[in-house]
């Protein structure tokens, strides 16, 4: 099967999932398309620009609170307040890039650390504007524009949040094939060699960030819709290890196995919580694992195998030959 | 009068905060300096310390005997890590050093939390430091100067170490060329373990040193992110620099913390951006 087949029918069975699954099916559902979304983000720079981030909860727990208090205070309907908390985290992010890429490489990672738990703590002591520890609650979805009631019900917003999940994925699916995302997988593989060619790698390293802030803010503002709350915990730095887990585990630098990584993430942990109290240990575990013996994740382990099967180079050429398969973490 | 013995009393308060962060910070820092890397665990292992040392001091009924026990137990822990999986990640990127620590994290913070419980624990404070003493008629506990006095111990024992004898000449010499050392003969894997171990175990050191005044608690791993900010502030690799980082660290802390409660932490993250800025190696560290 060719790929692009694989790929409209998985687009298929999402989109027709609502009138066959039952209604927790569909709370899963709906939490894992954000998720995917929010991991999916974060490949941008971890994958895609070896950008690694261990702050990204901040972008989504900012674009949560944001989307939180335009709904509570305005009467912005949902597709545009999703929107606008984007974009407002993505402008934020610029400052946070501007301040992170002075340090380049484990440095960067830390910084990036330090700006999240900055979130953290803000979220907590600016109790006037955040509610403190408590969060925002009662977070009302407002109906779409004209009026548009769909959007409130459960299946409308699941379609809502997958429609801003395939978007998102062509449209970084497009970023990255263009020139743009040349010049980043360049700064991945050596970043004086291109900031030699005469790029400003720090400009291409913090428009990436933004963009993967962007993305990460739209499924935070998504989750606060869906849950109907903000709370602290969302900023907190064990929700950017759990995202850098997604994509690590998923296979980092392929925009899907991120997506497949957030899966393997929420099934593991349903399925290990139900036998014990500490799935965390065995995350940690099969983390280690992934990290040291299949550095390319799911996504490039079933590509290795699917292309031996077949006999072709590999599943995903243009994504694969790029990412996955070349190099190590 | 009263001004000044305020500023001598909150810079005690600061100096003591120092020590512990020198513990911390000088082990991250000495790991750095080896291996160009960053030990994403230390934080874990810094709470580690303080658990076991809590449990040690429980069952022989002496934190001196905890004192030693516990890093021991973790600088063990440190090299059985090294051996199995870090070693075979120097030749990979990096990242991968940094993710595999990360993992570490998470077993750690979990397999404390099946230990010990979530709640945290109270540690006695040693017999003999759990009185008070005054300074210009102010109480200052007994245990904070001792922690002055055991921080300024341990960074005169290691600077010692470290520039006066033949190993640490070793260690040193690893941080700046290891392949040159490795030609001429030394066992460089045998140094770069060693060096983990110790680093660990320094962090152990200070979570049991820590454990009476803060109480042992799982939130005690993020101190990972107060150990980097040192590193970032005093150099990359750089022992003194780890001394001085501390200090600032901490005296930023103190100070902060008393005139402005909410926004020290922003102090905080300002001065290490503006040293970033200024001097993107750190302030003892070569230039980045």
């Amino acid at each position: 099967m060719q790929s692009k087949t694989i790929g409209v029918l998985v687009i298929l069975a999402l989109i027709f999932a609502p009138q066959y699954l039952p209604v927790y099916a569909m709370t899963l559902l709906t939490e894992l398309v954000i998720l995917a979304l929010f991991a999916m983000s974060l490949d941008l720079m971890v994958g895609y620009t070896k950008l690694v981030s261990f702050g990204h909860a901040g972008a989504y727990g900012l674009g949560a609170y944001v989307f939180g208090l335009l709904s509570l205070h305005t009467n912005i309907a949902l597709p545009f307040g999703v929107f606008l908390s984007a974009v407002i985290v993505g402008i934020v992010a610029i400052g946070i890039a501007w301040s992170c890429t002075m340090a380049t490489g484990v440095s960067f990672a830390m910084l990036t650390l330090a700006f999240g738990q900055l979130g953290y703590a803000v979220s907590i002591k600016w109790v006037s504007v955040t509610g403190g520890s408590d969060g925002l609650s009662g977070i009302p979805r407002r109906l779409g524009p004209f009026g548009w009631a769909m959007l409130t019900t459960k299946t409308g917003f699941y379609l809502f949040a997958l429609t801003c999940l395939i978007g998102s994925y062509f449209f970084c699916r497009a970023l990255i094939r263009a020139p743009f995302g040349q010049v980043l997988r360049g700064i991945r593989e050596n970043e004086m060699k291109v900031f030699a060619l005469g790029y400003n790698t720090r400009r291409y390293k913090i428009a990436v960030v933004s963009l993967a802030y962007f993305f990460a803010g739209m499924a935070g503002a998504l989750y606060a819709s869906f849950a109907g709350f903000a709370n602290p915990e969302m900023l907190f730095w064990t929700v950017s290890g759990q995202v850098l887990i997604m994509v690590i585990v998923g296979g980092k630098g392929t925009l899907i196995g991120p997506m497949l990584g957030a899966i393997f993430f929420i099934m593991v942990e349903h399925k290990l919580s139900e036998l014990t109290e500490s799935w965390g240990l065995f995350m940690g575990i099969i983390f280690i694992g992934f990290v040291m013996f299949a550095p390319d994740g799911i996504f490039g382990i079933l590509n290795k195998n699917v292309s031996k099967r077949f006999n072709k180079k590999s599943l995903f050429p243009q994504d694969a030959g790029n990412g996955a398969g070349d190099q190590q973490l | 009068m009263e001004t000044f013995s305020f500023i001598l009393i909150q810079t005690l308060n600061a100096l003591s905060q120092a020590s512990l962060l020198f513990f911390l910070g000088s082990g991250l820092a000495l790991i750095f300096g080896i291996m160009r890397v960053v030990n994403f665990s230390h934080g874990a292992l810094y709470m580690l310390g303080a658990y076991i040392g809590y449990t040690t001091a429980r069952l022989t009924g002496s934190v001196w005997v905890a004192m030693v026990i516990s890093p021991l137990i973790v600088g063990a822990i440190g090299l059985i890590f090294e051996l199995g999986f870090l070693r075979h990640l120097y030749k990979r990127d990096e990242d991968a050093f940094l993710l595999v620590t990360f993992g570490l994290t998470l077993v750690l913070a979990e397999i404390t939390r099946l230990f010990w419980g979530a709640p945290p624990l109270q540690v006695a404070i040693p017999k003999g430091l759990d009185s008070v003493v005054f300074i210009f008629d102010e109480p200052m506990p007994t245990y904070k100067i001792f922690l002055i006095a055991a921080g300024a111990i341990a960074s005169t024992f290691i600077w010692i170490f470290l520039e006066r004898t033949r190993l640490g000449l070793l260690i040193r010499a690893t941080s700046q060329n290891s392949q040159m050392l490795h030609a001429l003969g030394t066992d460089i894997n045998l140094i770069r373990s060693g060096v983990f171990a110790l680093g660990c175990a320094l962090a152990a050191l200070g979570g049991v040193l820590a454990a009476p005044s803060v109480t042992a608690s799982l939130g005690m791993s993020s101190a990972v992110i107060d150990a980097f900010v040192i590193v970032i502030i005093g150099g990359m690799g750089s022992f003194l620099g780890a001394i001085f980082g501390s200090l600032i660290v901490a005296g930023v802390q103190t100070f902060g913390n008393y005139f402005f409660p909410d926004f020290a932490l922003v102090f905080l993250y300002a001065l290490m951006l503006a040293v970033l800025i200024v001097r993107p190696g750190g302030l003892l560290g070569k230039e980045a």
